[in-house]
């Protein structure tokens, strides 16, 4: 096969530390999820089990994207971009609508969320743009209007399903990596003023349950009865766990069913309660140390490719892990962002696992690529 | 191994090891805040907020929202909200629920006062989640739980609008009533109900429910163990539910239930230029304030096993053979069609033969020579059995389907019946048999197959009142929202138009005019002072006898089979402004009973216009919130 040639530096130079340090947030995640469904109801409820199916699932395609040299893959990613959106424009034509969002496209036995993909293919895609664009000074704003309307015709279709978090999550990992390759200052001075010209404007197109939408989003205090409610509950619920904890299926702020969303958004709540502040404390290490693992692989990169497309799934994990953790702490405005592999999901751990996958394909390439 | 962190395939190696240095640092920096966070959280406010998660419960409340107010024409009240008060219990830690309504049995004991459950106890706690214990109970129980409530763990009282039905049974067959949303009602996705949210049943109530229910609000208060408030965490206010003008007179609605006097049967007042309903009653009825806080079984029961069944709305679902009241569309047809003309005269012996069967006057010696005028005035039925023989069953119905017969008016309320118009394709379809010769004479005189409801016939009579034009029977009249302004303004619909000639339609008048006013006329009784009354009697056969058979049998008959009465009038003969039309059940002639109702209906209705009555609006209106707290 011409995109995959057996070598055995491949295995010898395997990242076992970024593969550990994946594997026991996954574990966490699912004993996590085992204590918000215990009291589901009698038969108790299948989400861990689930959830495991997708860890699985996702060890796949974390394979795949693991053996296919990154090279190659960067090839597809116009395509694999084209998909997504692709995907995104299906969901808006007939998707599959829960909570009042229509986000999933329905295979019968599961449900797919392009946005979830659309996460990695803006990734890959923007990874390929600036590869083949190199330039030795920092980016004007002209060399950047076509980034810029390959992550704003997605981030639109996914604002609409409604989706702000994931809408939002795209845009801040799009220019985390348009200022980490650089960007000029004058440039970003305008972008930024320009944006805020265009808020008014683009207030004044907007229906009446979207600018409502909207101002919940920005004060979440206009809803009390909704994100209100969740962060009170969130911050007994942290609280209440003390030092040690109140152990293993015996956080009755979780048990009584006081915090919503427990298994997804506030899932880590869930945790500090029933761990308390030394398993809060040694997920955060553990995240810290994958955050800082992933920078690393990206510093150590033989390509610009390599560096982009690893800086851009750190960023993307980072991100999600410091609003999440934000949001849930009270320090952050509640917005739907998951934290990755914990919260309860099959799209975002499947497809956080591939991205995994394409992590550890930087970090092992950089003992084969020549040149 | 090269120096990490520079490029060398590309245009000019750019130098990532600061930034990523940078980044590195910066997202220490922030995971580091997020752990101080935890730590202050966990530790430094731990021993607090642990106390808050034991102690302190999140109750999530409901406001309920003040429905419509329901009024008359006049402005004037007729359902209206009050509150009601309701023992709720929060589920508390520690707490065992059964114990605990032992406890509350036995504080009720001391003023000797029973427990009653509103449910069962959900097998299931949701921790922010009221139980609701007791509905609607007296200030007694309100007293006693509230200072009681710290033997009481998590129980309080709450205050929720009712409904209070000014009018009770007098206006519940137009109004219907209220009660708790149903498992189908919640389950259906457009109706955006909650459990425990108050929806119309039936009548007024439930047609207009969109729009008089209003929305709800929700509370989120946090609570200590005592079920006592400590902290208001957020609210949204309920939103009134609109307020409905009805076409109804509430004057002469009382006045129409006053004249049953209890009597089984149904009547409706309306005006004939427009159709707008100005009364409509149904008796018996029942007391729509029963089911407010959810009706007690055995109160049910006995409304669902009561043979004269007060919950059906008569005016609407009551079809009844429309006796001689039909006369008139078989005479409207008679002459549109050419069959007799207003001078040709029949000469009734008493009797009319069919082949082998004989079909009785009422009158038994006979009316001798009549015309069309005195064949109406004195209802002469072998007039008709000879003008039905030569229309036939298919043209008589033709004119019947003209007047609105056979098919719903249109009113706003649910289960209306069509009533039944027969033909000949209806019998083969529906029997399997051919149409009979015989029951073409039965139904010249409006018995056999014929149904009506009693609003058809006051439908049909209006049409005649009016001209010839048939209105859609209206009952509301607009729509204003509880702070003022109009929603939703109900126009008069017209449905159609009889056609008949300008002479046909006078000829009629004036012998419904000569059927109350002439001698001999059957609706003698339904004279008033100051106007002219127009009208028609009726009698229709309950049980299917040969007429001779049936006279025999009439001194034994019970009461289940003596025969309806009706009358069907308008007044006043020029320029009408009302149409009454009124059935009493197995309650003998027409002219003896129904006449007389109608009567009183009528009288009723131009005694309130003489008074030329102030208007007394007497609306309270109440803003929204009030009664909730």
């Amino acid at each position: 096969m011409f995109f995959f040639r057996y070598d055995r530096r491949i295995f010898q130079n395997f990242d076992w530390t970024l593969f550990a340090l994946v594997m026991s947030i996954c574990a966490i995640g699912v004993v996590n999820i085992y204590s918000t469904g215990f009291s589901l109801g009698e038969n108790a409820s299948p989400l861990y089990l689930k959830q495991m199916q997708w860890v699985f699932f996702g060890l796949f395609f974390m394979m795949v994207a693991f053996l296919i040299d990154y090279r190659y893959i960067n090839r597809a990613a116009y395509g694999l971009y084209v998909f997504s959106v692709a995907s995104l424009i299906a969901v808006a034509l007939f998707g599959h609508t829960a909570n009042g969002a229509q986000r999933w496209i329905s295979f019968g036995v599961f449900l797919f969320q392009p946005s979830e993909l659309m996460k990695i293919s803006i990734i890959l895609a923007l990874a390929r743009y600036f590869d083949d664009h190199k330039s030795r000074e920092p980016y004007r704003l002209r060399e950047l209007l076509i980034p810029f309307g390959m992550v704003m015709i997605p981030c639109a279709l996914i604002l609409k399903q409604p989706d702000l978090g994931t809408a939002l999550m795209i845009v801040i990992v799009s220019a985390s990596i348009v200022l980490f390759i650089g960007m000029n200052w004058k440039s970003v001075a305008i972008a930024v003023a320009s944006i805020f010209v265009m808020l008014p404007l683009a207030w004044h197109f907007l229906k009446d349950y979207q600018k409502n939408r909207l101002l919940t989003f920005l004060s979440p205090e206009n809803d009390p009865l909704g994100t209100g409610y969740h962060i009170i509950q969130s911050m007994i619920a942290i609280g209440s766990g003390g030092f040690l904890g109140k152990g293993f299926l015996k956080g009755y702020q979780t048990q009584l069913k006081f915090l919503p969303e427990q298994q997804t958004d506030f899932v880590f709540s869930v945790f500090a309660e029933e761990w308390g502040f030394l398993g809060g404390l040694a997920l955060m290490v553990i995240f810290t140390s994958l955050i800082i693992w992933g920078l690393k692989i990206a510093l150590h990169s033989k390509d610009l490719l390599g560096t982009i497309i690893a800086f851009g799934i750190t960023a993307l994990i980072a991100w999600q892990v410091l609003i999440n953790m934000g949001m849930v702490l009270g320090v952050l405005p509640v917005v739907g962002i998951p934290l990755p592999f914990i919260s309860y999901g099959g799209s975002a751990v499947v497809s956080l696992m591939a991205a995994i996958g394409l992590l550890m394909n930087v970090s092992v390439r950089r003992f084969i690529l020549q040149r | 191994m090269d120096k990490p962190g520079s490029l060398q395939n590309g245009p000019e190696p750019v130098d990532f090891r600061r930034k990523l240095t940078v980044v590195m640092i910066l997202i220490c920096a922030a995971l580091s805040v997020l752990t101080i966070r935890l730590w202050y959280l966990q530790i430094i406010k731990g021993d607090e907020l642990k106390q808050r998660s034991e102690n302190n419960a999140v109750r999530f409340r409901k406001i309920q929202p003040l429905r419509g107010l329901i009024m008359d024409h006049n402005g004037v009240v007729i359902v209206d909200n009050r509150p009601s008060f309701d023992v709720l219990y929060l589920p508390a830690r520690g707490v065992d629920h059964e114990d605990l309504i032992l406890k509350l049995r036995e504080i009720y004991k001391m003023k000797s006062v029973d427990f009653y459950p509103a449910q069962p106890f959900p097998r299931t706690l949701k921790s922010y989640l009221p139980v609701r214990l007791e509905k609607n109970v007296g200030m007694e129980k309100v007293a006693l739980v509230e200072t009681n409530s710290m033997d009481l763990p998590g129980v309080y009282v709450d205050v929720t609008p009712i409904r209070l039905y000014l009018d009770g049974e007098i206006t519940a067959p137009i109004i219907g009533y209220t009660g708790e949303v149903s498992k189908e009602e919640l389950e259906k996705p457009e109706g955006d109900y909650a459990s425990g949210d108050i929806t119309g049943k039936s009548g007024i109530e439930k047609a207009l429910d969109p729009y008089v229910r209003g929305r709800r609000g929700n509370e989120l208060v946090e609570v200590n163990v005592y079920g006592k408030v400590i902290k208001n965490l957020g609210r949204i206010d309920p939103v009134c539910g609109s307020n409905v003008v009805l076409t109804i007179d509430a004057a002469l609605q009382k006045a129409a239930w006053e004249a049953f006097e209890g009597r089984p049967g149904a009547a409706v007042a309306m005006d004939p230029r427009d159709g707008s309903i100005l009364a409509m009653v149904s008796s018996p009825s029942y007391d729509p304030n029963l089911f407010n806080s959810g009706i007690a079984r055995e109160a049910w029961e006995k409304l669902q096993k009561d043979p004269l069944k007060p919950m059906s709305n008569r005016a609407i679902a009551g079809q009844y053979p429309p006796g001689s009241t039909y006369k008139l569309i078989v005479a409207a047809a008679a002459l549109e069609e050419g069959v007799i003309t207003p001078e040709t005269r029949i000469n009734c012996s008493g009797s009319f033969d069919l082949g082998n069967r004989t079909y009785r006057c009422w009158r038994k010696n006979g009316h001798g020579p009549v015309n069309l005028h005195r064949a109406l005035v004195e209802s002469c039925d072998v007039y008709f059995y000879t003008v039905g023989k030569k229309l036939g069953v298919d043209r008589i119905a033709r004119y019947a389907r003209k007047f609105g017969l056979g098919d719903v008016t249109g009113i706003e309320l649910a289960h209306e019946r069509k009533g039944l118009v027969p033909t000949r394709d209806w019998k083969q379809a529906r029997m399997k048999e051919p149409w009979q010769m015989g029951e073409t004479i039965s139904i010249s005189i409006g018995q056999g197959f014929n149904l009506t409801t009693p609003l058809q016939l006051a439908q049909a009579y209006a049409s005649l009142a009016n001209g010839g034009t048939l209105w859609r029977p209206r009952l509301v009249q607009r729509i204003e929202a509880a702070e003022g302004g109009v929603v939703k303004e109900y126009l008069p619909e017209k449905k159609g138009d009889l056609g008949l000639s300008g002479k046909t339609v006078e000829l009629l008048q004036q012998a419904l005019w000569g059927v109350v006013n002439e001698p001999g006329g059957t609706g003698y009784a339904a004279r008033i002072d100051g106007a002219d009354v127009c009208g028609k009697t009726g009698t229709s056969q309950v049980v299917g006898l040969p007429q001779d058979e049936q006279a025999r049998r009439r001194k034994k008959i019970a009461a289940f089979h003596k025969d309806h009465a009706l009358f069907a009038c308008y007044a006043p003969a020029r320029h009408p402004e009302i149409v009454v039309s009124v059935v009493a059940e197995h309650a003998g002639g027409g002219g003896a009973v129904a006449a007389p109702i109608a009567r009183r209906i009528l009288k009723a209705y131009f005694d309130g216009k003489k008074k030329d009555r102030p208007v007394e609006v007497a609306v309270r209106r109440q803003t929204a919130g009030q009664a909730g707290n």
